[in-house]
């Protein structure tokens, strides 16, 4: 599946700049997918504590660890959930541990190493703003 | 500064009345636009279909007068109107400095004004807009709407970049 970078507002300079975002359906909320960030910099999938909220994801005596993140320490709560991206022509559905964290300033959820990266091979075009994902077997 | 309000005569429904455009403004703040189907108005950052904003303004109910009536209306006060989903021919822009003619701008830059809500996108489009994610999902779900995507635009250069969590 190859996606096109998502032009997003720069705060900083007033420019555009083109970012590997992607659309992803969590735990089936289909009418909400969260845009995320590729971050090869994280280690794990991370969300904002709201998108367990708005998916009625249960964090009752779910793992819990703290991180720091941007330089602000949260609390990370973790549960496992189905993931998908779809383009319209192709279904990426895959199961990952998820941790969701508060406070949790970006804008944008993380699909970092587990949970994404070690689920498809990954291409980034960072020149031609693309992004492909192929899946692995 | 002093925002400039402009007012007209206006019959609707046959009934007289005089709108202010700083009261459109006032009365639509605390309003939950309803989807867009077609046409629309741009007042602050959200868009409202015409005919909900004359009706929430003038209390005359929505059957009783059209929505080129109510476009016309809203333009004359100085909003910008749109259409969707014809892209290439969709903003009427009335002669309002309050708002460009935001369809003919790309997406990323008709974020702007977003920065720091969350927003629903679909078709390319901002579908709505608010200040937490759980109205944002709770307005979809109200509205039988379903978005390409969402998130919060950023607001900050802390917002926007990959935090690499360890």
């Amino acid at each position: 599946m190859r996606l096109p970078f998502r032009d997003i507002p720069d705060p900083r300079t007033g420019s555009v700049r083109p970012r590997p975002i992607v659309d992803v359906v969590v735990d089936g909320l289909d009418i909400a997918p969260q845009a995320c960030l590729l971050d090869s910099g994280a280690t794990a999938v991370r969300f904002g504590g709201h998108v367990a909220d708005i998916c009625g994801i249960d964090l009752q005596d779910a793992p819990q660890a703290r991180l720091a993140v941007g330089g602000a320490v949260v609390t990370a709560l973790m549960a496992e959930v189905t993931l998908e991206i779809d383009d319209g022509s192709q279904q990426l559905t895959w199961s990952a541990s998820v941790w969701f964290c508060e406070p949790w300033t970006p804008s944008f959820g993380l699909l970092g190493l587990t949970g994404f990266f070690d689920q498809f091979t990954v291409t980034i075009a960072a020149y031609e703003e693309w992004l492909e994902l192929t899946p692995l077997n | 500064m002093a925002e400039i309000s402009t007012a007209r005569e206006v019959k609707i429904a046959g009934h007289p009345f005089v709108l202010r455009s700083s009261d459109v403004v006032r009365a639509m703040r605390r309003v939950d636009p309803e989807p867009i189907t077609s046409h629309y108005v741009v007042v602050g950052t959200r868009r409202f279909p015409p005919k909900q904003i004359i009706s929430a303004l003038t209390g005359v109910d929505r059957a009783d007068f059209t929505t080129h009536h109510a476009r016309r209306t809203l333009i004359r006060l100085g909003f910008s109107a749109g259409r969707r989903p014809a892209r290439t021919t969709s903003i009427a822009s009335g002669p309002s400095r309050r708002q460009p003619a935001m369809d003919s701008l790309p997406l990323a830059d008709r974020l702007r004004p977003f920065a720091g809500s969350w927003v629903a996108i679909r078709d390319d489009d901002v579908l709505h807009s608010t200040e937490s994610p759980q109205e944002l999902v709770a307005w979809l779900n109200r509205h039988g709407q379903k978005a390409d995507s969402m998130f919060r635009v950023p607001g900050d250069e802390l917002s926007a970049t990959g935090l690499a969590p360890l």
